[in-house]
């Protein structure tokens, strides 16, 4: 496959490169004099929050802007060569064979009328024209090298038959097929869960040394640049406001915006009342009400007024440094060592009694084996396999595991949408597991209530802000009249801390985290005890993340409700729990306090968890366990131990039990409980995960 | 007198300047479709330093701006015409256009004032007010409120009543004098000619857009009130409930609609009063439709439930008594009651024979026929509005904020009618547009086949197929109503097609 000309200058060259999108109204410029060069071999990261223009970059090099687009300055040059004085023909060339690029979706990415291997023996067909048997054995080869197992079947599979981590592979494989200069990664395992996204990124990272390709890796995930980039470029509202390599911008970051990024993920180390995360303050400008001079002023710590708004500022290499560039006035000035200003230290809230207790929870669907000829079989589907737990006033639970492993499925059977088939859930000493929602009374309904993952489905789009969380007072019997109910609203909105004035706001006109909060107040509208928050800000960017959590801990401490917060994403979850129970397959795994599920003995899916989430910090030395496989699916679980199937400790318990038994709930500390055949003494040789290096 | 000509004194002028800008069009288009066969393209845009884009002119464009300059020549001819008419002081010179034309004055008025008002508030009006920001909505909307209009001023337009005969005019040619007009001061032509039966083809097919535009909308109205009511609960609800409605919407669906309303109009089926029952259905669903919108919303605020939501529903239910049953329970209980005050006495009897045969003070007064035709227009388009309410409700079911509703302890309805509906309510406007035409259509096709609707009455499309007959000797009558269908349904369809254009922007 050694086919490809050497070619020893940059692969990409782009030099002040703007973007703009053209609207009947005016123009709006999407990318704004950015500059990066992408040696041979190297992994560019592209970091920013949604609407800083990442994406645009990749679609300018692509030369596919879509009808508007216009590329209005500035040269994009591939190996030399300007991209932007191509003809279409000329670039019809280079894209899919010099250029492959993988998207976000798999499933959009492939044609799913078309096989598998059809569509990969395309590329060197079209690119190559080489013969249908060469173009076979390349596919095969290149599906073999993305580690999918059994290659010829893959081949003869259409893309539906695929799981979401094996389709992206393919994706992978499509993109690898032509052998490319130049890859670009859209956040290619955004939609992935974690296991997967780890073993996809591994995969990822070992393709591009095997084949020397170099990438443009884009994504809001700075623990994933850090993993598999060698430099990395920090974008702002259009701009590219500070980049260099790896080493240099985690540790050395000379940029206020990329220091804040940093301050406002939780890292190792930062606790929900000692070290509290530090939101961005602001919003993200609108690309056509951008500030003068720098961007990012108005949310600024360092801003100085008549200095940092008085012109354009241009990128400012720093001495010293390995093309380290910032593109601030003061960077020079600003004291980058100085600790966190204090933020408020709160106390730790106590811990009360036991509001809700689940004791041996199951929950089964019967799915019709088939529709037309059932003839009364049907499988059964354990969404949740003997869940108990117990959480108490004011303590946040944390409900960690992946797509499938019956979260969603707890939550509704304790909202009430769901029965459960067997098992009790005890609410203030009231059994509630078989009450549907329309029996329950109203102070049981408005005791349980619950936040929603995604922002922009969370409100009713037709219906004021208002108006949404008056009726959900109404419906809770809160206040005498209309006038009482909509006082009471005011103060809710008081609560989430937004302005008054968005009661009369359209869902439309509200950002991600502004609707989030609404989705909060509306929860909290009938004096909830226990909410049920599942995954509150995964959807959310990272600077509003972190404000919209620390709403979250502050209106709980003050209510003293009790938070089961649903979660894949482990560094939030040890930033802010108090409890961890980690769920596989409709099991809990492992159930303790949060430092005991984060440090050894783990469970052996725990510990998989804790190595696949990236981290960034580059001080964190991480132990690399890849899972092989997809989680297996819940209508098929195997046999024993739920998690046998990817353990990697298997073969250190005796008699082949994990395959033929569960295990049992073993109790080791204080309330920290495993599931887990695995003898005591391997589990006390287990060493930690996670090692943060001593500064 | 002389007969009119077609465009009066306006004509030797604007006649020329027409035919030559009909042929520069034709002429553009065939240069711009051998450019393009030769491999020539459209000029792309250019991005100035200074962040502007400019083209620059190829002979592509250049014939594709001979087409557009043509196309305007064409506007500007037909605005000089309809002005030449308004202005004009004397028939000879306004000719059959102008005459037309200034017939239609209260039409035109009524028309600028209501894109004048709209478009200088259109950033107020929500979805209505960006219509005005889309041409092909706009020229959509004017077409249909063109007709709208002219049913509205209908007696003021039409200048003989639609069953009015002049008996020497039969199949006169358009533009013919009326004889003996002038005298008792009707007016002095035939615009249009006359028909078969010797009456006015202008005027017949102006008091036609009243029957045509009475009956569709509400008939569609209906159809769309039934549909959402059956819709939501098979959506959301499903199960064996969907399972049974969808299935007799199939049935219903697979029914040939012509034989349909054969069946219905036929008089031993009437006589066993089938349209009744179904009347009595679908007329109810509506009903049910608005109490319970109105209940689950307030059923925290009991004041507007007992003063609002009860006595609406009330009303509607004797309109609906009235209407269907011909029963109006407020007579019927005050003739009874005093008849039995009076019992005895010859006002007990008059009470009776009141009580027999009355007019329902509330309720629409339906001719038979019509009624039938609602029916019947009702009951095929509901089903395919059932299932198009139906795919939304099981896509938006999914959605967080109907599991937030469930999650508060909202009952069904009020999640099926304030959370799902109004949501849905995009592609519901634009089909709603798209069903008013096919409903014309099927009003026209009824009248063609004489099913229903009285055939004396100017329907339009009764009076295409008394046209029909005589259309090679005399194809005048039947082309105005033609042509006013044609417009109607494209106008409905273009702004259907605005419409939606405009609600995906947001």
């Amino acid at each position: 496959m050694a086919d490809r000309e050497a070619y020893d200058g940059p692969i990409l060259e782009i030099e002040n490169l703007s973007i703009s999108f053209f609207t009947r109204l005016r123009e709006i410029p999407a990318v704004m004099d950015f500059s990066t060069t992408v040696m041979p071999g190297e992994a560019m990261g592209l970091v920013g929050e949604s609407g800083c223009g990442k994406s645009t970059v990749a679609l300018g090099v692509m030369q596919d802007l879509g009808v508007n687009g216009r590329i209005v300055g500035g040269s994009i040059k591939f190996k030399g060569r300007n991209l932007n004085e191509m003809s279409r023909e000329e670039l019809a060339k280079i894209r899919g064979k010099e250029i492959a690029m993988i998207y976000q979706e798999p499933m959009a990415s492939l044609n799913p009328a078309m096989r598998i291997g059809k569509q990969l023996m395309e590329v060197p067909m079209i690119h190559e024209g080489v013969s249908e048997k060469e173009a076979y054995q390349r596919a095969l080869e290149v599906v073999t090298d993305v580690r999918l197992p059994d290659p010829e079947r893959m081949l003869s599979a259409f893309p539906h038959q695929l799981s979401g981590g094996q389709q992206q592979r393919i994706v992978i494989a499509l993109a690898l097929m032509a052998n490319p200069s130049l890859l670009i990664l859209d956040e290619p395992t955004t939609a992935l869960d974690v296991t997967v996204e780890a073993a996809v990124v591994e995969l990822v990272k070992d393709l591009g040394k095997k084949y020397g390709t170099s990438m443009l890796f884009i994504s809001h995930n700075l623990g994933l640049i850090l993993e598999t980039c060698d430099r990395l470029c920090v974008m702002y509202s259009g701009e590219a406001v500070e980049t260099g390599s790896i080493e240099d911008v985690f540790d050395k970051m000379r940029h206020p915006y990329t220091q804040a990024l940093f301050r406002s993920i939780p890292l190792p180390g930062a606790d929900k009342n000692s070290r509290p995360l530090v939101a961005i303050p602001g919003n993200f400008p609108l690309p056509h009400e951008r500030p003068r001079g720098c961007n990012f002023g108005p949310r600024c710590d360092y801003f100085e007024g008549g200095r940092c708004d008085a012109a354009d500022i241009r990128m400012d290499a720093i001495e010293g440094d390995d093309r380290h560039d910032s593109r601030c006035l003061k960077f020079r000035e600003i004291d980058w060592n100085a600790p966190i200003a204090a933020a408020i230290e709160t106390k730790k809230a106590e811990i009360g009694e036991v509001v809700i207790k689940v004791d041996n929870l199951k929950k089964y669907y019967e799915v019709a084996a088939s529709a037309l000829f059932s003839h009364g079989e049907t499988k059964v589907v354990k969404a949740n396999e003997s869940l108990s737990f117990e959480a108490r006033e004011s303590e946040t639970l944390a409900i960690v595991g992946e797509s499938g492993c019956g979260k969603s499925t707890l939550a509704k059977v304790l909202m009430g949408l769901e029965t459960a088939t067997d098992g009790h859930v005890v609410l203030d000493n009231k059994g509630i597991e078989s009450v549907p929602i329309q029996e329950r009374d109203t102070s049981t309904v408005s005791s349980i209530q619950m936040v929603f993952q995604n922002p922009f489905d969370t409100l009713n789009p037709s219906m004021a802000v208002g108006r949404q969380i008056i009726r959900a007072l109404e419906v809770f019997k809160i206040g005498k009249n209309e006038a009482a109910r909509r006082q009471r609203m005011l103060e809710l909105l008081d609560l989430v801390k937004l302005p008054r004035a968005f009661a009369d706001r359209m869902p439309r006109q509200l950002s991600g985290g502004q609707k989030q909060r609404v989705g909060i107040a509306r929860a909290f509208a009938g004096g909830a005890r226990i909410v049920v928050a599942d995954e509150p800000v995964s959807a959310l960017d990272v600077s509003v993340q972190a404000a919209v959590t620390d709403l979250l801990m502050e209106i709980q401490r003050n209510e003293k409700t009790t938070l089961l917060f649903i979660s894949h994403d482990l560094s939030i979850v040890r930033y802010l729990s108090d409890r961890v129970m980690v769920m596989y397959l409709g099991h809990v795994v492992e159930i303790g306090s949060t430092d005991q599920v984060f440090s050894p003995p783990y469970h052996p899916y725990t510990e998989a968890l804790l190595s696949a989430v990236p981290i960034a910090d580059t001080s964190v030395e991480k132990e690399h366990i890849v899972l092989e496989g997809d989680i297996p699916s819940a209508m098929n679980p195997p046999p024993g131990c739920p998690f046998q199937t990817r353990c990697r400790w298997k073969k250190d318990v005796p008699g082949g039990l994990c395959d033929t038994e569960v295990p049992p709930m073993k109790t080791l500390d204080s309330g920290h409980q495993i599931k887990c055949h695995l003898a005591d003494d391997i589990l006390a040789r287990m060493t930690p995960v996670i090692k943060v290096a001593a500064e | 007198m002389e007969p009119l000509t077609w465009s009066g004194s306006l004509g030797p002028y604007l006649n020329p300047i027409l035919l030559i800008a009909v042929g520069v069009f034709a002429l553009g288009f065939v240069l711009n479709f051998a450019m393009t066969l030769v491999g020539l393209r459209q000029a792309e845009p250019i991005v100035n330093p200074d962040h502007t884009i400019s083209y620059r002119m190829g002979p592509v464009d250049m014939a594709l701006a001979l087409m557009r300059y043509a196309v305007f020549a064409v506007l500007a001819v037909c605005v000089i015409y309809i002005l030449g008419g308004i202005l004009q002081p004397s028939m000879e010179a306004k000719g059959i256009i102008g005459g037309v034309a200034a017939q239609y004055m209260p039409v035109w008025i009524a028309l600028v004032v209501t894109y004048v008002v709209s478009i200088r508030f259109k950033r107020r009006l929500g979805l209505y007010g960006k219509l005005f920001d889309n041409l092909v909505g706009m020229i959509g909307f004017g077409l249909v409120m063109f007709w709208v209009y002219t049913a509205i001023f209908a007696p003021m337009i039409a200048t003989y009543g639609p069953l009015d005969v002049a008996a020497s005019l039969r199949n006169a040619p358009p533009g013919s004098l009326v004889p003996g007009a002038s005298a008792d001061g009707a007016f002095p032509y035939y615009l249009l000619g006359g028909d078969a039966g010797a009456r006015d083809v202008f005027s017949r097919m102006v008091m036609g857009a009243r029957e045509v535009l009475t009956i569709a909308p509400f008939a569609t109205l209906f159809a769309f009130m039934v549909g959402i009511t059956l819709g939501l609960p098979a959506g959301y609800i499903g199960g064996r409930f969907d399972t049974l409605i969808t299935f007799l919407a199939n049935l219903v669906l697979a029914f040939p609609v012509i034989l349909l309303f054969y069946l219905l109009v036929t008089p031993e089926i009437v006589e066993a009063g089938v349209p009744v029952y179904m009347a009595s259905v679908l007329f109810i669903l509506p009903i049910i439709f608005l109490w319970v919108l109105l209940y689950s919303r307030y059923r925290a605020q009991p004041h507007i439930i007992k003063w609002v939501a009860i006595p609406i529903t009330v009303f509607l239910l004797l309109i609906y008594l009235g209407t269907v049953f011909r029963f109006d329970p407020i007579v019927w209980f005050a003739t009874s009651f005093i008849g039995y005050l009076n019992q005895g006495n010859p006002v007990s009897e008059w009470m009776t024979s009141t009580r027999e045969a009355y007019e329902p003070l509330i309720g629409i007064p339906i001719d038979g026929n019509l009624l039938i035709v609602f029916v019947s227009v009702v009951f095929v388009n509901s089903p395919t509005v059932f299932r198009i309410v139906r795919g939304l409700v099981l896509d938006i079911k999914t959605r967080d904020y109907v599991a937030a509703a469930q999650t508060r302890g909202e009952g069904p309805w009020y999640i099926m009618l304030w959370e799902i509906l109004p949501n849905a309510r995009g592609p519901l406007i634009v089909d709603f547009c798209l069903r008013i035409g096919y409903t014309t259509i099927l009003l026209g096709t009824l009248g063609f086949f004489g099913l229903g609707v009285n055939p004396e009455s100017p329907n339009w499309g009764s009076t295409i197929n008394e046209g029909r007959r005589l259309l090679t000797v005399y194809p005048h009558p039947p082309l105005p109503p033609a042509l006013a269908l044609m417009t109607l349904v494209l106008g409905l369809n273009l702004l259907a097609d605005g419409l939606r254009e405009e609600s995906l922007k947001d």
